[in-house]
């Protein structure tokens, strides 16, 4: 795989528009958004859901805010206007989205759809309407949607000092607002209960919480804006050394929060970040077969399936190990054996895909990995793995006589794990091996003239690659304590591999940071059930728009794709030269 | 046969060779030895396996269909498209909403014809409408680049499209209306089938053509051709690389759209999750015939939708396996496994160059 | 705040701050005067009662969670969407279908103190370790749909001592489909198909040794994955056979597959075909359409002679509700976990000036000793390691693919026994 930027010769030209070409599609657009959160049933979802107690739901704040957003992006792409008529415009695309949702509104009166499209329920009309009825829910959504716009453009014409503490402010109490629940999970003192009653109930802010939480960000911005200015001045005013400590007193402190951070705020979060946690130590498993190797693995899942099987063979009363040893092994002896097994199929996966290449290879090895999966499900292998039934009663490693039975010692079980792992990723990465992988994965023809033994070399990434999946497995088998043949799809494999690609391809921090973002957030939007992967989708799509290279992409990945942008720039240049000369 | 009396040869071989021989050796053995012991044990008659092909060739029509939208955004992009099985699913789903009323009205089973082509038109004009969506979201902007972020973005549109239409239709299984022409039996001989099979490998093989005979025969299918050997070339020999590749989204959402049509009549039911997995079979049916080649990609359509309906009877139960049809996508998969070790680029493709 | 919570949670901080949670359920509790072995939640007028409901919402076995979950929603609108006074908050997340999701789930739900009592578990692969989950936190759970004879097995350990469920136990179902099928229809050769789920694999087996102990012949054991669309080759194998009868007890994309296949296959026009109610609903009727006629269900006593007139009203307000006909044959259990758990907490719920106090320990008592709820899905009475379904063994026959007639005892039409 080569990974080079291929400059090419055509690229995309900007025409541009007249202003009212401009505010008609950003309209239009902006319309089909707010139909689309309606037809999905997003708007149905959320009426349920309280941002502020008793006066503002997720709904209206998702309703209001298209207009708002799209009052917003007039504002700032008509570059040449006055602030008025920039308000003016921002008024415009907003009364067209209250069109468009008059139009839906109309819709749902005069003809009977709802055979096709589920969501639009006599709910959803009550909502659109403002309870006004037809033609009084028309008048009200469009002033009103007009009115948001204005505001949205008046947003962007505000200066800074106002704007930005106005942003955050308003952010902050969504934020807030769509987080309650887990926020009060985390006050769960009995000291602080008074405070969180103040300031939460379960569905939601109360009106002053959400006050204090605006006043608060809302100064707090104000200040950073008026006097920032003056704080970064006086830091960098300090000696070298001075700046340095501060820096690592503040990496410090973030790390002891993030350490103690789980141990306080309870089970879920400790639950979520071990289960983020096994995918980062995944995700750095692939990364040494993708992000080094170039070889792409759409199989992973089996390596972690082989560790969480390995696991609980050895460790449950089960025939295989009753047949092996004289008793069940405690965790940490199966742990190496669950490596170990995990590395051989790791082998095994690799020989047959050796000469396989590009995208052939990501198909092989989603093949392979299907493979274990089918086995390990069928009836065929059900006397040995259990089958669809699963294996249960896997016991609890214990340390010390201390058994971990709870996510919050599993988490720092995963954390310990992942440290080391991480070190070794790390290791690798600068070692005679992971310069070989890398050259490998430059080029394969040039590496083998090299001298590189491609055969081991290769071998070697998906071995160790597949190392890292167990260890993830085995904790995964004892965090589950049964495991059924249900949990090993071939989603995880694409979701780590997508991970991967959203934290920045051979970068270890981008594996955390990937990990945080794709794993962790869906499950911190549990409640939000088959909506999350609707999210789910347009974050990868949002991310890899914005981002491509990664969110934490490596240095060496930066440097490369900034030559390359430019070697196209001049080549761009070049090209202009030659264009006009003719 | 000169080299292996080589003894250079015995040299050079590895441990590496010696393992893939014992792999091919096994898969062999276990295909033949379970071959024959079914045929031996005599449990199915020839009408039986004439049936296991019929359903084979259905299902590899379907596969086959949808494949050629993996293998010629692959052509062109370089790319792999994988949001093209939920596109599938796209066509298929909105086209119920033309296809119950129809059924329902008694228009169906009057003007069949009439009926499949509004039925089928409807089906292609979702389909390209959400992936030239997805080529304008997706693709485009990184045509330029090459990395995995049009995979991951593609990934993206996957799960987007699907929980789109399931928030939109329902997350409830919708069926198509019954034909009964489709029903009616067809006997040739001793062997009885009913109407939809032939029906819909007639379908596939004569869309495949027309593809074909667009790709090879007009200016358009030249220029496609010219643009996936070289791009760059092809784009400073005159030709509109941007039109090319909306068109080459447009021909495969087409296909993929009569393959829902064909695959809602034969199966009837279409929900929001039933592309992901005939996507996933139609791609390895795609790599399977050499993923850029168009003949490729029917070859292993049908290849593959054969050796899932045969497979398990012929080579499973034979050994006495115990459920053996569960074991279908074992088969399939190490059938793709097998061609790629003996042939790495595909049974059509091309040797792949270091460019992929 | 009381001297002991107060000592309590002062050693709590003191483990946290040493970087390590006890997290045993304590032993008894007392909020305001109110007593209970584990614990006590007081809801304050005017706040709603919180119940944790974890059932499968995404992915490819959406619609078996979501069917619940609607059944649980239909359930609390017919309560006036108020227990003990208070509305209701219901805590809803989503397991994916795997253990993993469910152990998430559990934990999310188990975290918040105010609730009060978790429903669900619509797989038993996301049950097994959610409920001791849950019961740790002194939650106690009644599930709707996860079977796994291994949850109420007397085995099962104390983490399942909170658990329940309004389901059936796939020990009963199997066997008495073994019983009808060889003493009471006289067949003599049988086949199964499983899907590769818990629910339906077990099934499957428990009715196979049922076969073998009652002398009968088991002549094809298939399974098909749970992705497969194609099942005109499996169902080819099995005519080899010759089977009097299959066994299929698969959910309704599946069944639905299989019926309109079979048509196509020679030699099984006379095959009685049989699945279990995770078939039934109107989808299977829109997914099978004609070809249903025939089709044979067997389930627990579900119908109007026995049960009073709850389930056309309910079908038809599902219907209102969420734009479409019960899209799984589950929505009953959803609507009968949720009015046990109401009739628990009102049982056992104390009013002391204004604010309500739920004692869980009585509560989860109160739980398990329901007797004769009169049910969606029949009538309920708890044992006492959970099962709560009475499993009254009967067959039923769908007779039309019309929707409108969908009505257990109607269509399908009781064929077994003729009078209980």
């Amino acid at each position: 795989m080569a990974f080079n930027i291929v400059a090419s010769s055509f690229e995309q030209k900007y025409i541009e528009r007249s202003q009212w070409h401009m505010t008609g599609m950003t309209g239009f657009i902006f319309g089909f958004v707010a139909l689309y959160f309606n037809f999905v049933g997003l708007m149905t979802q959320f009426m349920e859901r309280w941002i502020i107690e008793g006066v503002l739901t997720l709904a209206h704040l998702t309703i209001m805010g298209v207009a708002l957003f799209g009052g917003v992006t007039i504002a700032i792409r008509s570059k040449n206007l006055s602030a008025a008529g920039k308000v003016a415009n921002g008024a415009a695309v907003g009364a067209m989205i209250g069109i468009a949702l008059s139009l839906l509104m109309l819709f749902m009166t005069q003809l009977d759809i709802r055979f096709m499209f589920v969501a639009l329920s006599n709910k959803l009309f009550l909502f659109l309407s403002w309870k006004q009825g037809l033609e009084g829910g028309i008048t009200l959504q469009i002033v009103l949607s007009a009115a948001l716009g204005a505001l949205g453009a008046l947003i962007v014409v505000m200066p800074k000092v106002l704007r930005r503490p106005l942003i955050w402010g308003l952010s902050a109490v969504f934020i807030v607002g769509l987080f309650s629940e887990l926020i009060q999970l985390v006050m769960q003192y009995e000291f602080i209960l008074g405070f969180r009653d103040w300031f939460f109930t379960w569905e939601g802010q109360r009106v002053q919480g959400a006050m204090v939480v605006f006043v608060v960000s809302f100064s707090a911005m104000l200040f950073w804006t008026i006097r920032g200015g003056a704080v970064k001045e006086r830091f960098g005013q300090l000696s070298p050394s001075g700046q340095k400590s501060i820096r690592y007193f503040g990496w410090a402190c973030a790390l002891i929060l993030f350490l103690l951070f789980p141990a306080a705020a309870g089970s879920f979060f400790g639950q979520v970040m071990m289960y983020v946690g096994l995918f980062i130590l995944m995700g750095m498993g692939l990364n040494l077969e993708l992000g080094l190797a170039g070889l792409l693995d759409l199989g992973f899942v089996a390596f972690f399936a082989a560790g969480a099987y390995t696991i609980a063979l050895f460790t449950g009363e089960h025939e295989l190990q009753i047949l092996l040893l004289d008793r069940p092994l405690t965790w940490w002896e199966a742990l190496p054996l669950a490596v170990l097994v995990s590395v051989a199929i790791g082998f095994m996966f690799g020989i047959p895909v050796l000469k396989v290449r590009g995208d052939y290879l990501a198909v092989a090895t989603m093949g392979l990995g299907e493979i274990i999966r089918v086995v390990v499900l069928s009836d065929m292998a059900a006397p040995l793995l259990g089958g669809s039934q699963g294996m249960l009663h896997i016991p609890r490693p214990s340390l010390f006589g201390w058994e971990l039975n709870d996510p919050i010692y599993l988490f720092y079980l995963t954390l310990v794990c992942a440290s080391v792992a991480g070190y070794f990723a790390w290791a690798l990465e600068n070692s005679r091996l992971g310069r070989a992988w890398m050259a490998i994965r430059e080029d394969e023809d040039v590496g083998q003239a090299l001298g590189i033994n491609l055969v081991n070399v290769k071998l070697l990434a998906y071995g160790l690659g597949a190392a890292f999946a167990g260890l993830a497995g085995a904790i995964f088998a004892v965090m589950l304590t049964s495991i059924f043949p249900h949990s090993f799809q071939l989603l995880i494999s694409i979701n780590i591999l997508a991970l991967l690609i959203v934290g920045g391809l051979g970068s270890l921090p981008g594996v955390v940071v990937g990990a945080a973002m794709l794993i962790g957030t869906p499950e911190l939007l549990r409640e939000f059930g088959e909506y999350r992967f609707l999210a789910y989708g347009a974050v990868l799509i949002a991310m890899m728009r914005i981002k491509p290279i990664g969110l934490w992409p490596s240095a060496a990945r930066k440097r490369e794709i900034q030559s390359a942008e430019e070697i196209e720039a001049s080549i761009r240049e070049q090209m202009e030269e030659e264009g006009q000369r003719t | 046969m000169q080299k292996y009396f080589d003894i250079e040869f015995w040299r050079r071989v590895t441990y590496v060779d010696v393992t893939l021989w014992l792999m091919r050796a096994a898969v062999i053995i276990v295909v033949v030895w379970g071959t024959i012991g079914t045929l031996i044990d005599g449990r199915y008659s020839n009408e039986q396996w004439f049936d296991f092909v019929m359903f084979g060739l259905t299902m590899g029509g379907i596969y086959a269909l949808v494949a050629l939208g993996y293998t010629m955004v692959y052509g062109i992009l370089r790319l792999i498209n994988f949001a093209h099985g939920d596109i599938f699913m796209t066509g298929a789903f909105t086209a119920y909403f033309v296809a119950s009323p129809l059924g329902k009205s008694g228009f169906l089973e009057e003007n069949l014809l009439i009926s499949m082509i509004i039925i089928c038109l409807t089906a292609m004009v979702t389909c390209v409408i959400i992936a030239l969506t997805v080529e304008r979201i997706c693709y485009r902007p990184f045509r330029s680049v090459r990395s995995f972020a049009p995979l991951i973005c593609a990934i993206g549109a996957s799960f987007f499209i699907q929980h789109s239409f399931r928030g939109m239709y329902g997350s409830s299984v919708r069926a198509y209306p019954d034909v009964e022409f489709f029903d009616k039996l067809l006997s040739i001989g001793s062997f009885d089938f009913p109407m939809i099979q032939p029906v819909v490998i007639l379908a596939a093989l004569g869309s495949m053509t027309g593809l074909y005979l667009i790709v090879m025969k007009t200016r358009m299918g030249t220029a496609m051709r010219a643009t996936s050997e070289d791009r760059d070339t092809a784009s400073l020999m005159g030709i509109d690389v941007n039109r090319v590749i909306i068109f080459t989204f447009v021909l495969g959402g087409s296909m993929a759209g009569i393959g829902g049509v064909l695959y809602a009549f034969v199966f009837k039911q279409v929900y929001f999750f039933m592309g992901f997995f005939p996507g996933i079979k139609a791609f390895s049916a795609a790599v399977l015939g050499g993923i850029g080649n168009i003949p490729g990609a029917m070859l292993g359509g049908f290849f593959l939708g054969t050796v899932e309906s045969v497979g398990p009877a012929l080579f499973l139960d034979g050994l006495g396996i115990v459920a053996p049809y569960q074991l279908r996508d074992l088969i399939a998969f190490t059938m793709l496994v097998m061609v790629l070790i003996f042939r790495p680029q595909g049974l059509l493709g091309e040797r792949v160059s270091q460019r992929a | 705040m009381k001297r002991s919570t107060l000592l309590k949670s002062i050693a709590a901080a003191a483990v946290v701050g040493a970087g390590a949670l006890a997290a045993a359920p304590a032993m008894s509790a007392e909020v305001d005067g109110v007593m209970d072995d584990l614990r006590v939640v007081k809801i304050r007028a005017g706040e709603p009662i919180t119940i944790g409901v974890y059932e499968v919402l995404s992915g490819p076995d959406t619609a078996l969670g979501l069917d619940q979950w609607r059944g649980i929603q239909v359930a609390a609108s017919d309560a006036g969407d108020k227990v003990a006074g208070h509305a209701i908050r219901f805590l809803t997340e989503d397991t994916g279908c795997n253990a993993e999701g469910g152990q998430t789930a559990a934990t999310k739900i188990a975290a918040n103190t105010q609730t009060v009592i978790a429903l669900g578990g619509s797989c038993s692969s996301a049950t097994t370790p959610a409920a001791p989950i849950l019961w740790k936190a002194g939650i106690p759970n009644i599930s709707t749909s996860a079977s796994s004879p291994a949850l109420t097995a007397p085995d099962r350990g104390p983490g399942y001592d909170g658990f329940v469920r309004v389901i059936y136990n796939d020990n009963w179902a199997g066997k008495e489909v073994g019983d009808w099928a060889v003493n009471v229809m006289g067949f003599k050769r049988f086949a199964t198909i499983h899907d590769g789920s818990p629910y339906a694999e077990k099934l499957v087996r428990v009715f196979q040794k049922r076969l073998v102990e009652l002398g009968a012949e088991l002549v094809s054991d298939e399974a098909v994955s749970p992705t497969d669309v194609d099942m005109r080759p499996v169902l080819t194998k099995i005519a080899t056979s010759k089977p009097d009868l299959i066994y299929s007890p698969t959910f309704v994309a599946a069944t639905a597959y299989m019926l309109r296949q079979k048509t196509e296959i020679a030699g099984l026009e006379k095959t009685m075909f049989v699945g279990s109610d995770a078939s039934f609903g109107a989808q299977l009727l829109e997914a099978a359409g004609k070809d249903v006629v025939g089709y044979k269900i067997t389930t627990t006593a579900q119908e109007v002679e026995a049960q009073g007139e709850g389930y056309p009203a309910m079908r038809e307000k599902y219907k209102e509700m969420f734009g479409e006909y019960p899209i799984q044959g589950f929505h009953g259990n959803g609507y009968d976990a949720f009015m046990m758990a109401k009739n628990a907490i009102e049982k056992v719920a104390v009013v002391k000036d204004g604010a309500t106090y739920i004692p869980i320990a009585a509560l989860t008592a109160a739980v398990k000793a329901t007797k004769d709820h009169n049910g969606m899905t029949g009538m309920l009475t708890c044992d006492q390691y959970g099962d709560c379904a009475v499993y009254k063994f009967a067959v039923y026959e769908f007779n039309s693919d019309d929707k409108s007639t969908l009505e257990m005892g109607k269509n399908p039409k009781r064929i077994y026994p003729e009078k209980f």
